[in-house]
């Protein structure tokens, strides 16, 4: 397989994939269109990216033998750390996202030609999700919003997932004098309240987007302040990727409770996001009045739950280790096996949190604190 | 579902169960399911317990540690016998509370309980005094002078882990101290320290005055911090096991007088010499090691999670994890291994899809072993002499173990040092010259504790746990110097 053929096989799957997201809703997408191109996307993953070929040979799945995307060999998110797995070579990739490394000290890597399909999935998926002009009218949607964005900007941080999310939010959906609040010197406290004062003030919704830690960083400078805000109607929150060991932690409920406090914004309108930087489309619920809220993704993305010794799926209403298939993550590899636990409901889920055995029962030393240990 | 009685726990001496706010921790296996309440004590009962304790600790001291070791001995026995009430319910409910093979469990017990019986507790002592005498009174010191050891008034346990019975380690150590002694239950396994305080209550009510058995939920997350903080206030002494990160914030809430005595997880790993491997020992070897592995599925600080296995033998480090795989089959059949939550077949799940990544690369390494069943066995022959990547690390834990191939075994030794701290037990087959002159390097190392194969799990009576003195560290000194003696004599009546 040479060069050209590479590359039009990527130019060609680049095309359908783009039609595949524009082409309306999940009603509308049946399995058997989701097959098709799941099929495709594992054909052009396994044969043009080594890595990933030699882990589904030795899974016994390649493209003569799989028929469904249940069949389409998951690789371990941990993988993302020992090996690339880029059908492009990685020098010539637009864009390398990394992960935060939190754990072992190693960043996981997704590589990326083109982020024109990371941003079709973002943005089609981000204005039915988060911009709906009332909660219960899905159909009407704010064009834009303005925005305070608790996270560093994309130049700061250009191989965060999550910073370029977060800017092509800004720039999509924010109204111009939208901004960020994190800047060189930290969370700008001073900003932040002025701006909350005016959004008071001007009656207009607002938006607040950023990291889950950042929320209690803000939250925890407010109280001490003794300051409170009661942002207009319409106004919205959307946290995303949990504590991180970088703020207190927080149960959920607690979380939410706390920032229907400090910012007026009901738990209904507090969305969660819940993406991966082994993904190209992310997860939304529809509030959290209640807590855990059920997630769910467009028509591209599917996720299933599995006892991830056996790899079966669990039933309904059962626990188990997710697993994504992502079509528009077509450079790397589409079906990922996540360390999140979740519960299945009907398609779509719960999420639990983590499940790595952090909450060993013996004495004997785990994975996880064995190489905390180890770090100088 | 067949559900047992309700199970009370803790042992409170001096409350009374109406008072006390009790909580449920709720345990289902396989059909079966129990209940267990666990005390929620409020800070003025906390100081009320303490109080009695300690009242009662201060009248043990006038009695021999001869007596208090018989007693123990006696509630021991109690435990030992298989027809004795107590002995039943815990091989009824253990296995249902910590998911364990039952039979695991019972064998367990067993070998575990008679390292405490009479004999081998006059073995702790020696071990850690010479003279136990110095428990009981001032004896002479060889410096002149006389020296009496006293515990501490009031010794607080904070357990931790499933492991049945693992508890009685160091609550024995603090009675035969003479400590007052609090033990806060560990909620995987919230039953036996309580029966062991109550069974003591039976055969000797004085000394189990000396003892309360509580229960609080620990944990940043929703943990009962009001009463865990009373009881750090008011321990001499605390003694806790548990990781890292629970340890620091342990520490972190002492008064800077409270002596702490932390026992943190540990890492043990085997090792198989050349002179082990020949063809009609290798066999047995494996299954020895297999054993350490199988029991109470690695959760035991002790358990091996490497196995270094020396080359040029006649059986090959490669053959050996055949054998190994082949032994762990087999123990399947008759210890199955416990129902794993999710997030433990999560870290297995994990550790296997890292060993086969692994091994895209690097055609040296081998997994036995199906991705469903209940053992893995990773085998690392590389060309690099399994140093660097092949060094010592963690498995998966329940049943996984990596063989690594080395040249010599002593090239596993510099893999060893960034994990000092960490680690504990060698299990050892080896000729004798080699079984010395590796234990000189391991000690070296930070091991402290080699043992055959097969006996890592079970160390011996009056073993130093993690290379600590489990009494001495306990105990204070009060000396008499040889110039008060001296002048005292000015003072007797019968000075001249």
């Amino acid at each position: 397989m040479d060069v050209s053929d590479a590359r039009t096989s990527e130019a060609r799957l680049i095309d359908e994939l783009l039609a595949f997201i524009a082409s309306g809703d999940i009603e509308g997408i049946g399995d058997d269109a989701f097959n098709r191109l799941a099929l495709r996307v594992f054909a052009h993953q396994f044969d043009h990216n080594a890595p990933y070929r030699r882990f589904a040979v030795q899974r016994g799945r390649t493209p003569r033998t799989v028929r469904s995307w249940r069949e389409v060999p998951a690789v371990p998110i941990s993988a993302f750390k020992d090996l690339t797995l880029s059908c492009r070579p990685p020098e010539e990739c637009e864009r390398v996202f990394m992960t935060s490394g939190t754990t072992r000290g190693v960043r996981g890597k997704s590589h990326h030609p083109t982020l024109a399909v990371y941003d079709r999935s973002m943005t089609a998926n981000f204005a039915r999700r988060f911009m709906p002009a009332d909660p219960g009218r899905p159909d009407q949607r704010q064009a834009r919003l303005r925005m305070g964005i608790l996270f560093p900007t994309e130049e700061a941080m250009p191989n965060s997932s999550l910073a370029h999310y977060l800017a092509l939010a800004l720039r999509e959906f924010g109204t111009s004098d939208s901004r960020h609040f994190i800047g060189d010197g930290g969370l700008d406290v001073a900003a932040v309240t002025a701006e909350l004062e005016r959004a008071e003030r001007d009656g207009e919704p607002y938006a607040l987007l950023g990291a889950s830690y950042g929320f209690v960083h803000l939250m925890d400078a407010l109280r001490a302040l003794g300051r409170r805000f009661s942002l207009p109607a319409g106004s919205r929150i959307l946290d995303t990727g949990g504590f991180k060991g970088q703020s207190r932690e927080l149960e959920p409920d607690e979380f939410y409770e706390c920032l229907s406090a400090f910012f007026g914004v009901p738990r209904s309108a507090c969305i969660n996001m819940y993406g991966m930087t082994e993904l190209s489309t992310q997860f939304y619920d529809d509030g959290n009045a209640v807590c855990p809220s059920v997630k769910s993704g467009p028509h591209w993305i599917r996720s299933r739950l599995i006892n991830p010794l056996t790899g079966e799926e669990v039933p309904d209403g059962a626990v188990g280790v997710l697993v994504h298939h992502d079509l528009a993550h077509f450079n790397c590899a589409s079906a990922i096996l996540t360390e999140d636990a979740g519960i299945a409901a009907g398609g779509r889920f719960r999420l639990l949190g983590r499940a790595d055995g952090a909450d060993a029962k013996g004495c004997s030393m785990a994975v996880e604190e064995f190489l905390k240990a180890a770090r100088p | 579902m067949a559900a047992h009685d309700a199970e009370i726990a803790g042992h409170l001496p001096g409350l009374a169960a109406d008072e006390v706010a009790w909580r449920t921790l709720a345990f289902a296996r396989g059909g079966e399911t129990l209940e267990v309440a666990v005390p929620a004590l409020d800070e003025a009962q906390v100081a009320r317990l303490a109080a009695h304790v300690r009242a009662a600790a201060c009248r043990l001291r006038e009695r021999p540690v001869g007596a208090i070791a018989a007693a123990i001995d006696l509630a021991v026995a109690r435990l030992l016998d298989r027809s004795d009430p107590w002995r039943r319910k815990a091989e009824r409910l253990l296995p249902l509370v910590t998911g364990y093979d039952a039979e695991m469990v019972r064998l367990g017990l067993t070998s575990y309980l008679k390292t405490f019986r009479r004999p081998q507790l006059q073995t702790f002592l020696v071990e850690d005094f010479g003279n136990p005498l110095v428990l009981d009174d001032f004896q002479p010191i060889p410096k002149g002078g006389f020296a009496r050891a006293f515990g501490p008034g009031l010794l607080l346990h904070v357990w931790a882990g499933n492991v049945p019975g693992l508890p009685l380690w160091s609550l024995v150590s603090g009675l035969l101290v003479k400590a007052g002694t609090v033990g806060k239950l560990p909620s995987a396994e919230p039953l036996f320290a309580g029966w062991f305080a109550r069974i003591l209550a039976e055969v000797d009510p004085d000394l189990a005055d000396c003892l309360a058995v509580v229960w609080w939920k620990g944990g940043d997350r929703g943990g009962d911090e009001a009463q865990e903080r009373a009881w750090l206030a008011q321990a001499d002494t605390v003694l806790a096991y548990g990781g890292t990160e629970a340890l620091d914030a342990i520490r972190r809430r002492l008064p800077v007088t409270t002596r702490f005595l932390p026992y943190g997880h540990r890492i043990s790993f085997a090792m198989v010499a050349r002179s082990a491997l020949d063809t009609g020992k290798a066999q047995a070897v494996a299954g020895r090691a297999a054993w350490d592995v199988m029991r109470y599925d690695q959760q035991g600080c002790y358990s091996p999670q490497t196995i270094f296995v020396e080359r040029g033998g006649r059986v090959s480090p490669r053959d050996f994890a055949g054998y190994l795989a082949g032994e762990l089959a087999g123990l399947e059949i008759r210890h199955p291994r416990r129902a794993l939550s999710l997030e433990e077949a999560g870290s297995v799940a994990a550790w296997r899809h890292a060993e086969e990544t692994k091994g895209f690369a690097d055609p040296g390494r081998t997994l036995l072993g199906d991705p469903a069943g209940a053992w893995s066995v990773a085998c690392v022959d590389g060309p690099g002499g399994g140093l660097g990547e092949a060094a010592l690390a963690p498995c998966g834990l329940n049943r996984t173990v990596t063989v690594v191939a080395l040249d010599r075994l002593e090239d596993a030794v510099l893999g060893l040092v960034p994990y000092r701290a960490f680690l504990q037990t060698a299990g050892i087959a080896a000729a004798p010259e080699e079984l010395f002159r590796l234990s000189g390097l391991l000690g070296g190392a930070g091991v402290t504790r080699v043992c055959a194969l097969g006996r890592m799990t079970a160390p011996e009576a009056g073993w130093h746990h993690d290379g600590r003195f489990n009494l001495l560290d306990l105990v204070t000194l009060t000396e008499i110097e040889h110039s008060a003696e001296q002048a005292a004599d000015d003072f007797a009546r019968y000075a001249d």
